[in-house]
């Protein structure tokens, strides 16, 4: 085992000195000390955080305690450090924790969590996720899910994690019919999956199973399709292919290899309380269970922007030209390749890309259209940007170009300096440390988990894509005359129908995740929305919107219920990428039809206002509605189904469906539109 | 020693959040409140991940003094 955290003399030196301060009351002096130590590191040691973080709290200053405390998370996965900010961290007032959104998860497990529930806390945290947990009794995770009035139900978790172990698998170590004892046991999840679907709407997070070095059937293990190490790989494959929109599975046994099996399986602690994961472990596991958790949240990152010169080929363009850049040939020109390969792959999964570049522009692109080994094309990036004013303003005009929040993006830079200008100026912008080496680009990148994916819609896979056509549509605008002219030119379809079972995934993405066309921001699960379909009273619609650049896919959603002769809207949002197109007056007008079926004599809409939802303050009243009511900022609106005057016409044809798409999806990538 | 003791002092006051927490050779666990077996778990836990080392199960189990600890640790680390 290696001393991961053994200090270095100037860290122990400044906590033995800080420490003194302290026991002379001089918390100033103490801090001063500790943050004077910290400035020389990029993430200083979490030693230092806390001590720095403690000392913040004893003087009162609530945000910087927070602030610090987090900041040990970046340091590295120390166990007893992570446990110590957890505990500073429990009694901080929820507003003071600023986090993105807040849920309520139980775990439920088949060895001790009592370490695993504040790690998990605090990793979530840091994902901008304020957590409620309740912690099972120990080892009763299948008495609680059968039960339906158990504790774990009352609470009503939205998330419901099953963290268990192989040991507790029912597969003996050889058996002659493997495929039905797998099948048997595969039979027990589905079971409890179904036990919780029904008694809860919480989301499933499943752990599935860490396969143990040891073995004695050796490599033979691996060939028996009767041994229980194979056994347990089928079991793993069944729960990832069996798993309904409903559950998470996180791939436990690959964190393991990861981690280092023989670390990560340490019978000693098994044996003294209990312990599956190896306390060391658990901070790694619980930082990959929040990363689940945000994805499921709509809180992973949408948009990675690049620096170039030694970030994405190695040497500077301006002055080595573009043949003197490194790339593609020699150890150091295959690794910016194996990055660019990874960056693609990205992009394919969705992440939009961007460059923001310290250069003048014609020599930023020109490696991407002379220097033939260069992977990435210019047209892989949604949008480019390479001047000589500092990244920060220039991260914000893209931000504005995508029409992406600042807490979408994440900057990666080879340059500390830009880095920490990043951080400074925009700390809702991700920027994580890369090491100097570029052979490690791709793990340092992997190891962030900032884009990890809960589900791959359609969507997803041509976001990029829609980002560029985005883009490009405010260049026509840009060149168009009127605005009238550029919504034409646009020749705009939508496809307006119910929710059906196949958008549901999309529909519940869209709810987590949508905050700026957002009237009410209520945060439905997939459990809600299924019991909403099955409510008579329940109207219910997406939009599908495309234009003459791209398939923008499914952007919109309304929900309103039918009250007497009211129709009511519950829920009304729209993906940032087709904000201004008119769409939500053809929205409005067939909700209008719907509700004159229905009987309504009038729709009632309610805004409330967040953080985010500016945009769309005026939105009833632009609509013509009229405001009936205020209250602390939200407001009530009205419109009487008699009126059939919109006012304002949508450029949008309202069809079946598209009669021809652009090309269609092979592989994940998608081929240009023509 | 004096590093090995300060650094030991270090992950006791991080597992007990006491910054005021110092520690004596004569010292046994029921001298330090909020030593219970989770605290025992994540203490020996810390002090191996702090100093790069291993416990047996034995001692893992039982521990009678700071002292003992110390001499474990200073044997370990030669």
């Amino acid at each position: 085992m290696n001393a991961h955290f053994v200090q270095s003399a100037s860290v122990q030196s400044a906590l033995h000195q800080a420490n003194q301060l302290l026991s002379a009351n001089d918390c100033r002096g103490a801090l001063e000390v500790c943050l004077s130590a910290a400035d020389a590191y990029e993430h200083p040691p979490g030693a230092l955080c806390l001590k720095i973080a403690r000392c913040y709290q004893r003087l009162g200053d609530t945000d910087a305690m927070v602030h610090w405390a987090l900041s040990a998370v970046d340091a590295g996965e120390e166990f007893a450090v992570w446990l110590a900010c957890a505990s500073l961290l429990k009694n901080v007032p929820a507003a003071s924790l600023k986090a993105r959104r807040s849920a309520r998860l139980a775990v439920l497990s088949s060895y001790t969590t009592v370490q695993f529930v504040p790690l998990l806390q605090i990793a979530a945290l840091r994902q901008g996720i304020a957590l409620e947990i309740h912690e099972g009794p120990f080892g009763q995770y299948q008495q609680e899910v059968l039960n339906p009035s158990s504790v774990t139900y009352a609470f009503k978790p939205d998330f419901l994690l099953l963290a268990v172990d192989e040991r507790e698998t029912n597969l003996p170590n050889h058996c002659a019919q493997p495929l039905e004892a797998v099948e048997k046991e595969m039979a027990r999840w589905r079971s409890l999956w179904q036990h919780a679907e029904e008694n809860s709407t919480a989301t499933i997070i499943q752990h599935n199973f860490a396969l143990s070095p040891e073995d004695a059937l050796g490599h033979l293990g691996s060939r028996l399709a009767g041994s229980r190490y194979r056994m347990l790989q089928e079991l793993n494959r069944r729960l990832a292919e069996e798993a309904g929109e409903n559950v998470l599975v996180l791939d436990c046994d690959r964190i393991a290899g990861t981690f280092g099996k023989e670390r990560w399986f340490d019978p000693r602690y098994w044996l003294l309380s209990r312990q599956a994961v190896a306390l060391d472990a658990l901070p790694l596991l619980a930082r990959h269970t929040a990363a689940l958790l945000a994805a499921r949240l709509g809180l992973s990152r949408k948009c990675l922007v690049l620096d170039l010169d030694n970030t994405l080929w190695g040497g500077t363009v301006g002055e080595d030209g573009v043949s003197g850049l490194q790339i593609g040939d020699g150890p150091k020109g295959e690794a910016y390749l194996a990055f660019q390969e990874y960056l693609r792959a990205l992009k394919s999964k969705g992440i939009v890309l961007a460059v923001c570049s310290k250069n003048d522009e014609a020599a930023a692109k020109a490696p991407f259209e002379k220097h033939p080994r260069m992977l990435l094309r210019l047209d892989d990036f949604a949008a480019f940007v390479a001047n000589w004013r500092p990244k920060p303003e220039n991260l914000i005009s893209i931000s504005r170009t995508l029409n992406l929040g600042l807490d979408s993006f994440v900057f990666l830079d080879d340059n500390p300096a830009e880095r920490l200008a990043m951080r400074r100026a925009l700390p809702a912008v991700e920027t994580p440390a890369l090491p100097d080496d570029p052979a490690l680009y791709v793990r340092a990148l992997n190891r962030t988990l900032l884009f990890e994916t809960a589900v791959l819609t359609e969507e997803d896979r041509r976001r990029a894509e829609q980002y560029a056509a985005r883009a490009k549509a405010d260049e026509a605008r840009a060149s168009a005359g009127s605005l009238a002219d550029f919504y034409s030119s646009l020749k705009m379809q939508a496809i307006i129908e119910p929710i059906s079972p196949e958008q549901l995934l999309r529909v519940v993405q869209l709810l987590g995740k949508t905050n700026q066309f957002n009237l009410t921001t209520r945060r439905h699960s997939l459990g809600t929305v299924s019991e909403f379909l099955k409510d008579p009273s329940c109207v219910h619609f997406t939009a599908r919107l495309r234009d003459c650049f791209t398939d923008h896919g499914l952007v919109a959603l309304l929900i309103a219920f039918v009250h007497g002769e009211t129709l009511s809207i519950d829920t009304w949002l729209m993906s940032c990428r087709v904000i201004g197109r008119t769409l939500e007056f053809e929205m409005l007008r067939y909700l209008c039809e719907k509700g004159r079926e229905r009987g309504c004599r009038s729709i009632r809409g309610l805004y409330i206002p967040t953080e985010k939802n500016g945009l769309v303050r005026d939105l009833f009243s632009d609509l013509g509605f009229r405001l009936i009511e205020e209250t602390n900022g939200t407001t009530t609106w009205e419109r009487s189904l008699d009126d059939e005057s919109l006012p304002q016409r949508s450029f949008i044809q309202r069809v079946a469906s598209f009669d021809t798409l652009p090309e269609e999806i092979n592989d994940g990538r998608l081929a240009r539109p023509a | 020693m004096a590093d090995l003791h300060d650094q030991l002092e270090g992950v006791f006051q991080t597992i007990f959040n006491n910054d005021q927490l110092q520690l004596r050779d004569d010292m046994s666990p029921p001298d330090i409140p909020g030593w219970d077996s989770v605290a025992h778990v994540n203490l020996m836990f810390g002090i191996e991940q702090t100093f790069g080392i291993r416990f047996t199960g034995d001692e893992l189990a039982r521990l009678e003094t700071i002292g003992e600890l110390k001499r474990i640790l200073a044997s370990r680390m030669r």
